[in-house]
């Protein structure tokens, strides 16, 4: 009878739904990244693996993994580090915790492309805020660091247009925009230890706060690390808005900040280069599901959900 | 040596007042039960007596010395909290492990890896005392197993273990069986008088239950409304009431008052009965009587004091029988407590006749307070009803 299928019904729209908007998607993703088709053409060439094989041996390709994980591994670590202190902080004041709050959470609310022109200008070589700033302090105590004293005999760097600073620069910018999402949720987090807790902590005999942060804080901000720490990563490696705003026309000085996300956009998008598009598109989600992989596993073991 | 004082604690939160002025002599080694309704106070004395509130005047002493300015960590005291408060993160051997690590080892000692090669027989002997403690407890199987994954009854002996592992000089119970079921509540008690016997060691212990007060205590501080009413030990206590709210507040089922008159003469009188004691002649003025339900027994309706009623509601207890009696057509309700035999015959909505026990009877004035009250002297005696 009917009554044998009334399940279809019920799963039927999720299981739809699911396959329709997300596992197709990838799917025809991953089948395009072994062809060469452009948008527009009739059909495409099945060309195998050879797509995969530019990317893990050009230059090119080599200089947007290095651009990627250095911009990662600033971004995560520091932003996390950095959101932890703030909420920390935050936490222990009494008061204009919220004023805190709300200056540390302006720029994730900023439009981030808006806020690059801002940093543009304030980078400026000549007219930028930050290197004006920087001339001021010649001549004073400051010369006696070498890297002080060379910026002021000839010029202090271009932070954005030097591929020594550029993508270091760049990793600032994605710090001071992110690290208040994460104190956020930290805040939200810190909330939620238990106050007799700490009491405990007092009476067992942790005098400093270091010791209480080590017994109790850590230890119960457990989860919220784990969340933190995986969605920072995943939004580092999407990181594209900066990059398109700074350098439209390429990935920045000599591709020393040619990031995943903004191959994708060249590739696939500017180039109509559809296949090796995808096959950038297939890597780049490899490595976000083995990093999430790979935390959860490591993690999952040692935190404890209350 | 180690015995507790308070001097004239006052606390007050804002415009609250707490506390009001408290003197507290906690002797060394005894049981004492802090025992009041819900914000009476009890549990901001403990705290202040832990360090973990300051309190707005008054002196908190140990052993002779203010520690008013000396923080928790050192003040040597052990504190059991309601919800345990366990680090959930740690196994159960860790949990007790910490106050030791805290205090007997370096900073350096406790460094992860490093520390216990450095201090390996430090360490040996921490572990063995920490299972000593879990031996005395019955909970040595479980030192493996974290908080989570341990019912309440074992929960609350972990956190005992982790209170009693460092030898303090006082243990601190904020409500540590509130959270524990009816069964396991009761047998903790027992429990938890016999560790008080074989440590010897004080205790202090908050409750707003006053039949764990009764049942565990050398002696209970009555509190209400941020003073101690009344200070002694239990039978002391419960026989001898001194304010009406004490009187109200200990015992189960709750006392009976019934409203009263104390003539000129020094009689007290409710009705047409009249007690056989009396007080120091003076003004007449109304009072309440208390009788408990065991002052009260079932008499037959021919007895000269007996008392009419009818019964509303019968609570079996098994050993004992409480009958719930309406009187004066339900203006004035007694409880009177029976035998299984005597209230047998007795059923719901039946009337009953009940006499008082002569001399238990305890009399209150309007503000509450106490009227004693004497044996008249035979040669006076005169029969008035």
């Amino acid at each position: 009878m009917s009554d044998a299928k009334a399940h279809w019904w019920f799963v039927g729209p999720a299981l739809i739904l699911m396959f329709l908007i997300l596992l197709m998607p990838i799917a025809i993703a991953t089948v395009m990244s072994f062809t060469n088709y452009s948008l527009g053409n009739p059909g495409a060439d099945w060309v195998g693996i050879d797509n995969y094989v530019k990317i893990f041996t050009r230059s090119t390709y080599a200089k947007m993994f290095g651009a990627t994980f250095r911009y990662v591994f600033v971004v995560v670590p520091l932003s996390v580090g950095l959101g932890l202190g703030a909420a920390l902080l935050i936490n222990s004041t009494r008061r204009f915790g919220d004023f805190y709050k709300t200056i540390y959470f302006l720029p994730v609310m900023a439009a981030l492309i808006a806020m690059a022109i801002v940093w543009e200008f304030a980078l400026h070589p000549t007219i930028g805020i930050i290197n004006s700033t920087l001339e001021t302090g010649c001549g004073t105590f400051l010369e006696s660091w070498d890297w002080y004293a060379n910026g002021c005999e000839r010029s202090f760097p271009l932070w954005l247009t030097d591929r020594d600073y550029a993508i270091w620069t760049v990793a600032f910018i994605g710090v001071w925009q992110g690290f208040g999402f994460n104190m956020v949720l930290y805040l939200a987090g810190l909330t939620s230890v238990p106050r007799e807790l700490y009491h405990a902590a007092e009476m067992d005999g942790a005098r400093t706060s270091w010791e209480r942060f080590r017994l109790v804080t850590w230890p119960m901000l457990g989860p919220t690390t784990v969340f933190v720490v995986t969605i920072t990563f995943i939004r580092s490696f999407q990181v594209f808005d900066t990059v398109e705003a700074f350098y439209p026309q390429g990935g920045g000085p000599s591709k020393s900040v040619y990031v995943m996300m903004f191959a994708i956009y060249e590739k696939a998008i500017q180039q109509n280069l559809m296949g090796i598009g995808a096959a950038i598109t297939v890597v780049f989600l490899a490595f976000v599901m083995f990093l999430t992989i790979v935390q959860r596993w490591l993690v999952e073991r040692r935190v404890h959900y209350a | 040596m180690s015995a507790i004082s308070l001097q004239a604690i006052k606390k007050s939160f804002g415009k609250t007042n707490v506390l009001a002025g408290i003197d507290l002599d906690i002797r060394d080694g005894e049981f004492l039960t802090l025992v009041g309704p819900s914000g009476c106070g009890k549990s901001t004395l403990l705290r202040i007596l832990a360090g973990l509130e300051a309190p707005s005047s008054g002196s908190v002493m140990i052993g002779g010395k203010t520690v008013n300015a000396v923080r928790p960590a050192d003040r040597n005291l052990a504190m059991v909290f309601q919800s345990y408060a366990l680090y959930p993160h740690l196994t159960i051997a860790q949990n007790m492990m910490t106050p030791l690590r805290l205090r007997d080892l370096s900073f350096t000692e406790r460094l992860p890896i490093i520390g216990p090669m450095l201090a390996r027989e430090k360490y040996r002997k921490l572990q063995h005392q920490v299972q000593e403690t879990a031996k005395v407890l019955r909970i040595d199987p479980l030192l493996d197993r974290k908080p989570g994954q341990l019912s309440g009854g074992q929960r609350q002996r972990a956190a005992l273990g982790r209170a009693m592992v460092r030898k303090p000089i006082a243990f601190l119970m904020d409500e540590p069986l509130s959270n524990l079921d009816a069964a396991l509540r009761i047998h903790m008690r027992s429990e938890l008088a016999e560790l008080h016997r074989s440590l010897g060691t004080t205790f202090v212990y908050v409750t707003h239950d006053q039949a764990e007060a009764l049942t565990m205590s050398t002696r209970m501080a009555v509190m209400m409304d941020g003073h101690i009413l009344q200070l002694g030990p239990p039978d002391e206590v419960y026989n001898n009431p001194n304010h009406i709210r004490v009187a109200e507040f200990v015992g189960s089922p709750k006392i009976n008052l019934l409203p009263g008159e104390l003539d000129t003469s020094g009689y007290v009188r409710f009705g047409d009965t009249v007690l056989s004691r009396i007080s120091a002649p003076g003004s007449a003025i109304s009072v309440t009587i208390g009788l408990r339900a065991e002052h009260l027994a079932l008499v037959e309706p021919s007895d000269a004091s007996a008392l009419q009623g009818r019964v509303a509601y019968k609570e079996n207890l098994g050993s004992d029988l409480f009958l719930h009696a309406t009187m004066k057509d339900g203006a004035q309700r007694v409880v009177i407590r029976a035998t299984p035999q005597e209230a047998a015959t007795v059923s719901v909505g039946n009337d009953i006749s009940f006499a008082r026990k002569r001399g238990e009877a305890m009399v209150f004035g309007q503000d509450g307070n106490r009227i004693g009250l004497a044996d008249i002297v035979p040669d006076s005696m005169s029969e008035v009803a």
